[in-house]
This record gives C-alpha cells, structure tokens and sequence, in this order.
C-alpha cells in the first residue's frame, strides 16, 4: 500500500506537472502542422502559467514530497516562480524569433519546458542524486537549444563548447557526491546535515573536497570565475532567445541548488573543535565560507572590468551576467554564517538568522534579476537582423529616437542591472549586500559596492547612444515580443517601486535544516 | 557440470576468446569496437554461470552499456577515423608480450589459489552476491521510498536528450 501522505504528489505538483506535459507536449507538438507552429508555443506558454499560478499558491507551503527526497517548501516556489517567469517570456518571446531566422521548429518549446523543469527541481532537491539529475535535465536540452540556428557556425560553435565543458563539469560533481557520501555515508541532505551536527563525519578534509569539486561544477553553470570561459562564446552564438533564457534559468537552477546543499546540508560544517566560553555569542563561519567569498569578489571584479571594453551587445550582456553571478555568490558566502550562544553553563544553541536572510536576499536578487536580464535581451531580439547579426553595440544607436517605447524599457533594464534606486535590481543588491554586512563579510560588501559603480559605466554607455545618437534601422518588433517586454518592465518597476511585494514572497523562507 | 552447462561454457568461451581475437585482428576500428560487446556479454554469460547474476548485470551495464558505447561515441566523433580499414600497428610484438604476461601472472595466481598457496584468496567461495542484493537492484528504483523519483527524473531526462540528438542530427526539411 503506497502511503499517499508521503508521497505527497502535490506538494510538488508544478515541477512535475511542467516535466510530465513536455514529455506530452513532444507527442502533440508531431501533429500540428509546420506552418502553425505558434500552436506548440501557446500550449508551452498555458503550461508554464498553470504551474507558475500553483506555485503562488503554494508560496508558504513547507512540506516534503516523494518520502523526502524532494523539498516542497518556499524556497522551493519562491524559485518555481523566478524560473517559470523566465521561462515564459522565453516562450512568448521566441515565437515570432524562430519564425523570422527560419528555425521554427516545434521542439524549441517542450525542451525550453524540461530544462525549466530541470532548474525547479533542482531547487527542490533534498538529495544529491536528485541534484545531479535535475542538473543534467536543466544542461541537455540548453546544449540543444544553442545549437538550434545550425549550420551556422557560432551557434555550432556555441553549442559544442557549451557541451563539451558542460560534460566535464558533470563529471567533477559526480566525483564530488562520492567524496561526500564516502564522507557522510548519504546522499541525503537532512542525514549530511545530522552527521555533520553531532560530528560523525568519516573525514572532514574528504567532505571539504567533496563540497569543493561540487560547488566546482555548479560554478560552471552559473558561470562563476574562474568556470566563466565558456560564456562569451556561447550566449553570443545561441539564438537569442535562448541566451535570454539560459541566463536566467540556469542560475536559477545552479544557485538553488548551491543554497540548498550549503544551508541544509552543511550549514554548521566547522572544521576542528569550537571554543566558547559561558555566556558568550559568537559569530562563526562555515568551513566553505571563504572559498565561497574569494570566488565571490572574482567573479564581481572580472565581470564587470571585462564588460566594458565589449563591443558586442551580446557579448558585454554575458560578462554582465558573470558580474551578478558574482552578487549573488555573495549571498551564498553570506549564508555560511551563523550564530552561537552559549548559555550559563556552556551549553550551546545554534541559530540560522543570518543565512535565513541571506537566502531570502538572493532570492530577491533572483527575481529582480531575471525580469531585468530576460527584458534587455528581448530588446537585443528586436534590434538583431534577421540573420542574427547587428548585436553591436554601435546597431543600438538611436533606438530611443526610432521606438520610444523599446528605447524606454532598455532604459529601465539598464538602470537596474546598475542597481540604481525605484528599479527592481536596486532592491535586489541591496538585500545581498546587507546580508554580507551582516555575516561580517563587510570587505566583500565594499567590492560589491565599488563594482557596481564601475558596472555603471558601460551600462549607461548604452542608454547614451540609445539617446543621443541617431541610427537609422527598423527594429523587430512583433506584438507577442513587445508584450514579454512589457511584462518584463512591469515586474522590474514593481519590484523596485514596491519592494513589500517580493520581500512578502520571500518571507516564509528559512534556514530548513533547524525548523 | 552436466552436458548442458558444457555446451553453454563451450557457447560462451567461443564468444569471449572468438570476440577477443576478433576485436584484435580486425583492421575496422569500428568494427573492433561492436565485436568487444560480442566478447564482453560472453563474459556476462560466464558470471551468471558462476551463480553471479548482480555481476553479470553489472558487467552488462557498465561495460556495455557504458564503456563500450564511449568508445563508439569517440570513434564517431572522429570522422575520418571511421574509414580506416587498415589499422596500423607497429608496436604488435611489445602488445602481444604486454598481453602473455598479464595472462600468465592471473593464470599464475588462480592456480596457486586453488592449492591453497595464496592467502589472500580464501579457498571457500565467498558468501554468494547473488541473487538477493540484484532483486534489491531492482526494487530500489521503483520503490517510492527510495529512488522511483531520480528514477522518473532519468526518463525525462533520456527523452530530452533523445529529441534533442534529432533536433540537432535530421537534415533540412
């Protein structure tokens, strides 16, 4: 008799519905006709809204499905959503984009709908067998998707590097989950987390090379330094639709599962003895933390000195993007902070507050981000040629003269990714950035701050020549894509006008492990 | 061992030795590679006859269905590789004595094993890996309570990879 309670297949209901209707939709997708291909695009985009709405539902939901092994929770949703958005303006977005590079063909959209998926249950994940699945779900049909304006060479090319060091990477977290579970003895997070508590690991030194590789092939896909080469090269050759995409979903994904594995299962990993005196409160900070942190401050700094000296639109977008991923390893650094207090005896407790914040900050920065980064790549859709060429920078000119409305919201994503107050990326930093404070990372904190001043420039480079230099193009501008733009201007002005609304979202995510 | 155990060791030996040489003197490297199978599942057939099923499935899984697919993968990945039909090799005599000496070392111990000179082979067969713990293979992954959902996960995961091999291998339609 199967114990339903356990199994709890609601709980993970959006995950798995996406999952299962795309494995539906390969079979529908054979029976519409090559010239109504939009049809495949809007039963993607139903799927992907029915399970964006059940995840707002079950935005306070903290439960566990599948005996277990999958964490229903609101980190879980608070990701689902961040995903799900990015997923659909990747659908509604990429229509009218296939069918003017000629490269409309109907599996575009149930494999946009796995590798989304994919990140969702990466972020459920509450085992690391689960983990390295879900990360190969997410990667497979984005290596896939990259390639998909072949023969033409970058986007092989693209495609080729993307799966090349994409399979290598896997294979350091494979290696990594058997350091660790030679270690720990489980794959599971809660039982890491209970040999770690009452210090029964095999090895210390074997669990911090386990975590290490692990967090080497996660870094790969959020495109962290020194994993960061492949970036360049692969977002400018994808379809840009798909670089849209990608951006956003598999950090999503990568992050989700880097925040679940550190504050669930190791949150308290300490190598060597703790001193504490009666009646003392320490601040004490993971054994991962300032490996975590040094990767950190790399990937800010490299992302955005890099950035500026870009030509291609595409190209700076990629360093920008290895620039956020930079932020929002800060969180993750953040989040290997923790408190103990010792009472009149010597006894201790142990309390999350300072990860718990760090968790929700970068699932703030998530959401913000992801409007903001999918939206200024969607307007790079409408300035590219048919042929995929025009990114450069210099093609950009003169947009805010020709189309207002494309030069406004390029304006508005510019500002954000700057961070710059009443938008949604300012919310999102400054969240991270107290959380660093907090975890006494105060020095990160300062790179932080010192390199969203220079990012500054080269992304008001932009807004200058949208501006005040003249060009003389017709930008792509088919309604379906103007309203992914929208909806994308509309989420980055309400998150920064209105900061309640994803703090609200955010609220009921806490450090699991101790609840 | 019977008649019919003979006839099955006679089948198998044929295979593992026939697809050996075969692999070996072929001048196909393509072909090399789909007759290592032929000679690996023969090895398959032998665990099982050694009452050694979880090996054998092991042996099918990994060597076949892993290993040997790599190689097939590689050679594919080389092009031209494909069409070579003469396979030089100059250093033949170095592999062939490479080849005696693994053999004569293995064959050296087993035969030491079994007059008991070896110590580190005990002479009772070990407690049998049999049956028991493959049946616990299997129930493990569609037994909710432990790996049905990376289980599930995989074959989602097997049709995206599938679809996307098509997408990116069919021709212009």
């Amino acid at each position: 008799m199967i114990d339903q309670a356990a199994l709890n297949l609601g709980a993970a209901l959006p995950a798995t519905l996406l999952a299962f209707g795309a494995a539906i939709l390969f079979v529908l997708d054979i029976s519409i006709p090559q010239e109504r291909k939009a049809r495949t695009a809007w039963l993607a985009a139903v799927g992907v809204v029915v399970s964006l709405v059940i995840s707002l539902l079950q935005i306070n939901q903290q439960e566990t499905a599948f005996f277990g092994a999958f964490r229903a929770d609101s980190f879980t949703s608070v990701a689902n959503i961040a995903a799900l958005i990015t997923a659909l303006v990747g659908v509604i977005g990429a229509k009218d984009y296939l069918e003017r590079a000629k490269i409309q063909r109907g599996e575009y959209y149930p494999l946009l709908l796995m590798t989304a998926a994919g990140a969702m249950f990466m972020a459920a994940a509450n085992d690391l067998v689960i983990v390295l699945i879900a990360l190969e779900l997410l990667s497979i049909p984005l290596y896939v998707m990259v390639g998909f304006r072949r023969p033409e060479p970058r986007s092989e090319e693209g495609a080729m590097k993307y799966f090349l060091l994409g399979a290598f990477s896997s294979g350091f977290m494979v290696y990594g989950i058997a350091l660790v579970y030679g270690a720990a003895g489980s794959t599971n997070f809660t039982e890491i987390f209970e040999r770690v508590r009452f210090g029964e690991l095999l090895s210390p030194a074997l669990m911090l090379i386990g975590i290490g590789l692990i967090f080497v092939s996660l870094g790969f896909k959020v495109a962290a330094v020194p994993f960061h080469l492949w970036t360049p090269d692969v977002y400018q050759g994808a379809p840009t639709p798909v670089t849209a995409y990608m951006s956003v979903a598999a950090k999503v994904g990568g992050f989700a599962a880097l925040l679940r594995l550190l504050t669930v299962a190791i949150p308290t990993f300490v190598v060597g003895d703790l001193v504490i005196e009666p009646n003392q409160t320490l601040i004490v900070h993971a054994a991962w933390q300032d490996l975590v942190a040094v990767i950190a401050a790399l990937t800010m700094l490299l992302g955005n000195f890099v950035a500026i000296v870009q030509k291609d639109l595409k190209r700076m977008l990629a360093y920008s993007s290895i620039a956020h991923a930079g932020y929002i390893l800060m969180a993750v650094a953040a989040a290997g902070s923790f408190t103990v207090v010792a009472n009149d005896f010597g006894d201790t407790t142990v309390t999350l507050t300072i990860a718990q914040e760090a968790l929700q900050g970068a699932l703030i920065y998530l959401l913000a981000y992801a409007f903001t980064n999918v939206g200024a790549f969607a307007v790079v859709m409408c300035v590219e040629r048919e042929d995929g060429s025009g990114t450069e920078i210099n093609n950009i000119a003169g947009l805010g003269q020709i189309n207002p409305l494309l030069g406004g919201a390029m304006t508005v994503f510019m500002l954000s990714l700057v961070g710059i107050p009443l938008t949604g990326g300012f919310v999102g930093k400054w969240f991270v950035f107290l959380s660093s404070v907090n975890a006494g990372l105060t020095l990160l904190a300062l790179i932080g701050v010192l390199t969203s001043v220079v990012s500054a420039f080269y992304y008001l480079r932009i807004i200058v020549k949208m501006w005040f230099e003249t060009g003389d193009f017709a930008p792509f501008a088919p309604r379906m894509l103007l309203l992914a733009i929208g909806f994308c201007v509309g989420g980055t002005v309400i998150v920064g006008v209105l900061p309640p609304v994803v703090t609200n979202l955010v609220q009921y995510v806490t450090a699991a492990a101790l609840r | 061992m019977n008649w019919l155990e003979w006839g099955f060791f006679g089948v198998l030996t044929i295979l593992v030795i026939g697809g050996g040489l075969a692999v070996v003197l072929n001048r196909n490297l393509f072909h090399s590679a789909l007759w290592l199978i032929v000679s690996l599942f023969g090895v398959a057939g032998l665990f099982v006859m050694l009452s050694a099923p979880f090996l054998a499935a092991v042996q099918v899984l990994v060597y076949i269905g892993a290993i040997v697919i790599l190689i097939i993968f590689a050679i594919m990945l080389t092009r031209r590789m494909m069409g070579i039909s003469e396979a030089p090799n100059s250093q033949w005599t170095l592999g062939l004595a490479a080849a005696a000496l693994t053999f004569l070392v293995i064959a050296m111990t087993l035969v030491l094993a079994s007059n008991g000179a070896n110590p580190l082979i005990p002479r009772e067969p070990l407690t049998q890996i049999g049956g028991e713990s493959l049946r616990d293979l299997g129930v493990a992954l569609v037994d909710l309570n432990q790996y049905v959902l990376p289980f599930l996960l995989a074959s989602v995961l097997l049709e995206a990879a599938m679809v996307g091999a098509i997408v990116l291998a069919r021709g212009e339609e």
